[in-house]
């Protein structure tokens, strides 16, 4: 699969991820002297010219697709989207902003703890969105799970029994707790990341090397954030 | 039944085909020209005699199956393994060094959604037992070549070395673990690992800075300086020197105007030993070609020697062709040739042909029902044999003027329009 754009690269396209990093993504954009105009509020639309980029507004999930295959030259993506797509990208700089933090949890009231179950049943069942990170992570303990894929509302599998532990991110741990679940153990953390594809890089690396120059001296002025 | 082909495998069809059949012939020529000379290797090979030439990167990327002996084998994922057993078990004999070429499928396993083609065409060269920048200088200055005679009209080729890493992470030191973590970084670009991995405490600050910076370093001369400047304090800037020596080469042979020294480029192959390169398309995301230098490859099979290469991806080529409008014209055909006497039409086709037409035949076909056929085949001209004469039809389908004694040039070296009007 490769993206066929065409030749004409006068326009450097970025993609920002829609939902929780988008506010931060167009802040740290104006910080580093980007033009944004067009991009503060904009509605419905999945394009936008400003300044010689042009932005493209994506699901969080397929930027890595985007970048990986050349839709994209720079993205801004969540470290949790771009291990989970384990696809080729260059990751350019550690933006610090959108920190959340994968995390088993299970269910504050498990009658059994899960290593009990696992001592009787020998395979412990896993929902999570992110079967990747979660096969992995539980190959590296050297337990045996079934992992159930589902795309949102992670919380409920506990709670219908579908799943004995889940595995998501969480910023605050809120909506965890709302659920009854507890943390376990920590899988990884995850912050937002300026991200090219490795052609781009090269052909055309001024630009994109600038900008992650900018970018990284914008989000260091910031320092560590939520 | 509805027949289907499995995912990630097609049919090449009449005018594509044609197409990547010119861009194969024009590239195989210049590699022809240089002397070098084809091999051809089984498509399939046994599992274990391609994992010790490729690594640990051939579980995911193998296309596996078992014979009824159970043994395991797998397609050829690459070309440049299957030709460094040739060389290390067949050409063993042989004096060096060796030039070959191919043009071949190759196989590689992808999971299912992510629109992988799994077969590919790699049109590529070995260059076998010679060393060093002359060797190197080779490689570039044919990969240039080679993209150039595609028909490409916009590339840039990427230089590196695996040696500097190599050596920056010898100076470093600590454990393997970490080390592994590097080349992991660097393999896959991942700028924050490394700077990440740069932070070890035990690690002496020159060290870490030079892992820091020098994957950023690109450009011409100045990047060679800059890469330097960071290196020798390490110690390590003779694992430049031959990168170096081939950068001076090019440049007096003044060849570096598309080409590019890029300290970020680490191919994903283990194998690589000094020399990296890739090539690039303006607006495609991924390389066209890549390659290098792979040192160590031929002593996994008991015959160490130098060796380099590299490989055009077809698919890729061809689609950078399409995108810069530069897809190769096909040769159109001269005529349909029809008649009533099968035997009449035949010896009329067969003397066109010497005269260098492209002639399809139609024997039993005249008239407005040949015009039409040579219309739907894009033909130039409608001619039918007729009492030992080769006669033009008009547009009606009637017989018109005969070709004259010699025979005229075809029309696809005369014409500047195809399918014009018959005078």
């Amino acid at each position: 699969m490769i993206a066929r754009r065409g030749a004409d690269r006068r326009l450097l396209r970025m993609a920002l991820p829609k939902g929780s990093l988008y506010d931060g993504s167009v802040a740290l954009l104006r910080d580093a002297g980007l033009d944004v105009t067009g991009l503060e509020d904009p509605g419905r639309q999945l394009t936008v010219r400003a300044g010689g980029v042009e932005y493209i507004i994506g699901k969080p999930t397929d930027i890595p697709v985007y970048v990986a295959y050349g839709g994209v030259d720079v993205a801004i993506a969540g470290k949790d989207v771009v291990l989970e797509a384990d696809l080729e990208i260059a990751e350019l700089v550690d933006l610090g902003f959108g920190a959340c933090r994968f995390v088993v949890a299970e269910p504050q009231d498990a009658q059994h703890t899960v290593a009990e179950l696992y001592r009787h049943l020998g395979v412990i069942r896993v929902a999570t969105k992110y079967p990747r990170i979660t096969d992995a992570h539980y190959a590296s303990r050297g337990l045996q799970v079934e992992l159930v894929k589902l795309s949102g509302n992670i919380e409920l599998a506990p709670l219908i029994g579908l799943a004995d532990q889940i595995v998501d991110i969480t910023a605050t741990g809120r909506t965890l707790a709302e659920n009854r679940l507890r943390i376990v153990e920590d899988v990884l953390a995850s912050t937002a990341r300026f991200v090219a594809n490795p052609v781009s890089l090269k052909t055309d690396s001024q630009r994109i090397t600038a900008l992650a120059a900018a970018m990284a001296a914008a989000s260091e002025e910031k320092g560590p954030q939520q | 039944m509805q027949p289907a082909l499995p995912r990630g495998f097609r049919d090449v069809l009449l005018d594509e085909a044609r197409e990547r059949e010119w861009v194969v012939s024009t590239v195989t020529a210049l590699f022809s020209a240089w002397g070098y000379d084809p091999v051809e290797t089984p498509i399939v090979e046994e599992y274990r005699t391609l994992e010790a030439g490729v690594g640990a990167g051939l579980e995911e990327t193998a296309f596996r199956l078992f014979d009824l002996d159970g043994s395991m084998l797998a397609l050829r994922p690459e070309m440049t393994v299957p030709i460094a057993r040739v060389v290390a078990s067949r050409l063993a004999g042989t004096p060096g060094p060796h030039r070959i070429r191919y043009a071949s499928q190759v196989f590689r396993e992808h999971a299912s959604l992510r629109g992988q083609a799994r077969q590919f065409t790699q049109i590529g060269v070995e260059l076998i037992g010679a060393p060093g920048p002359a060797a190197d200088v080779e490689m570039v200055v044919l990969l240039l070549g080679a993209l150039e005679a595609a028909g490409l009209r916009s590339f840039l080729v990427g230089m590196g070395t695996a040696d500097v890493l190599r050596a920056l992470l010898d100076r470093a030191g600590g454990p393997q673990q970490w080390r592994d973590a590097a080349v992991a970084a660097a393999q896959s670009r991942n700028l924050v690992e490394l700077d990440r991995l740069a932070t070890r405490q035990d690690l002496l600050p020159e060290v870490a800075r030079a892992l820091r910076e020098i994957p950023r370093v690109s450009g011409g001369r100045e990047a060679l300086e800059r890469c330097r400047e960071l290196a020798d304090p390490c110690g390590c800037a003779g694992s430049l020197e031959s990168l170096a020596q081939t950068w001076e080469v090019l440049e007096e042979l003044g060849v570096t105007a598309s080409v590019q020294l890029d300290f970020g480029i680490m191919r994903s192959f283990a194998y690589y030993t000094g020399l990296q390169l890739e090539a690039y398309a303006p607006g495609l995301g991924l390389p066209l070609a890549g390659g290098g230098r792979y040192d160590g490859v031929l002593s996994v099979y008991g015959r160490p020697a130098p060796a380099a290469g590299f490989a055009l991806g077809l698919e890729r080529v061809m689609i950078a062709l399409a995108e810069q409008d530069a897809t190769p014209a096909l040769e159109p055909l001269d005529a349909v040739l029809g008649g009533e006497r099968t035997a009449e039409v035949f010896r009329a086709a067969a003397r066109l042909r010497e005269s260098g037409w492209r002639v399809r035949v139609a024997s039993g076909v005249t008239g407005l029902a040949l015009v039409r056929e040579a219309d739907s085949r894009g033909a130039a001209e409608a001619l039918v044999a007729d009492e030992g004469r080769i006669r033009r039809l008009d547009r009606a389908g009637e017989p018109a003027t005969a070709l004259g004694t010699p025979l005229p040039a075809a029309p696809r070296f005369t014409w500047a329009v195809r399918g014009g009007d018959v005078e």
